[in-house]
């Protein structure tokens, strides 16, 4: 089913102008980078914060207010650049084991985020300036590892060693959704 | 020897072809340089949110007590990466409109926050002198990161 879309979308006129329009594809894909600044920087902050090790005199709950709401903005900016750069390639980028592990890294962010919202940060009234308690570190460096992996696998998607025509064993065929070569 | 020349003989050397060669390592410097752009986006951003009245209430002062240090590591990291990332491919770079614009952003972006940017901070000054500045600070560096993504293009 997913197939079918990704095949669809690569018709559709979008898809096309996007992939031969070389500024176009660059400037999106400029724009992704750049918006890893601010995106993965200011989370990269907060979770120095939530580690205990850096901004100790600034509260948790002013560090939450006052940067998640630019860290969202960047995160808007990378899914509005991120879906333009998919829908320029879709075939070869769903196909991509990267991109499936990217996605991966980013769901699993997704959760330590949830955990981190609904059941961590519910006392933080208790720890704002004092020492932080253990769960907050670990959702700091599960944040910080998977924020981390997500950039590295997204640079790694434009390297082809696992494309499908490179695909030969059974389980990457299984894992990238490839047909198995038989040569 | 003319730069080009120099350029030809970077390329030729044994670090050159080592990383050209390799399947991993010219990907893996290439990711280092992009998480280290991240740490210095959120170094810069972190204490400019607050100068310019949209972040943290803490003194600006303060907030560079941490952020000062991941920033220099950050330079640190991408100018190391950066160099090795050169010389796999130096010849490729020489006249690259994009690497010019890029290493001249970056002279600028260093020199406007080694100069300006960090010393008015660390000085708890405030004032539309540092705004400008600021600004100028987030500007510059933006540049050098459009620029740098912008030679795989060009």
């Amino acid at each position: 089913m997913l197939e079918e879309l990704v095949t669809k979308l690569a018709d559709t006129p979008w898809s096309i102008a996007l992939h031969e329009s070389l500024y176009m594809y660059a400037i999106t894909e400029s724009t992704h980078v750049m918006s890893i600044m601010l995106f993965v920087g200011t989370i990269a902050m907060v979770d120095l914060r939530l580690l205990g090790i850096s901004y100790t005199k600034v509260p948790v709950s002013q560090m939450l207010s006052k940067i998640l709401p630019w860290t969202i903005a960047g995160f808007v900016l990378l899914v509005v650049t991120g879906a333009m750069l998919f829908l320029a390639i879709p075939i070869r980028t769903y196909h991509s084991l990267w991109f499936r592990l990217k996605i991966l890294m980013i769901v699993i962010a997704g959760v330590n985020i949830a955990i981190f919202t609904f059941k961590v940060e519910r006392d933080k009234a208790a720890w704002d300036l004092g020492p932080v308690p253990r769960k907050s570190k670990i959702c700091a460096v599960i944040s910080l590892s998977a924020w981390a992996c997500v950039i590295v696998f997204g640079r790694l998607i434009a390297y082809n060693w696992f494309d499908c025509d490179s695909i030969t064993s059974p389980t990457m065929a299984e894992l990238t959704g490839c047909p198995l070569d038989p040569g | 020897m003319s730069l080009y020349h120099t350029a030809q003989a970077i390329e030729a050397s044994a670090l050159g072809q080592t990383i050209r060669e390799s399947t991993w390592l010219f990907p893996a410097i290439e990711s280092t340089h992009l998480l280290a752009l991240a740490l210095l986006g959120g170094s810069i951003l972190i204490m400019s949110l607050s100068i310019l009245g949209w972040g943290l209430q803490t003194p600006v002062a303060e907030i560079y007590k941490s952020a000062h240090r991941y920033l220099n590591t950050a330079v640190i990291v991408l100018v190391i990466t950066g160099v090795f990332l050169g010389i796999s491919e130096p010849v490729k770079l020489y006249g690259r409109q994009a690497f010019l614009v890029k290493m001249i952003s970056l002279v600028v972006a260093l020199a406007v926050t080694y100069f300006a940017f960090n010393p008015l901070v660390k000085r708890g000054q405030s004032g539309a002198a540092l705004r400008l500045v600021t600004v100028a600070t987030i500007a510059a560096w933006l540049m050098v990161a459009m620029a740098g993504r912008w030679i795989g293009f060009s």
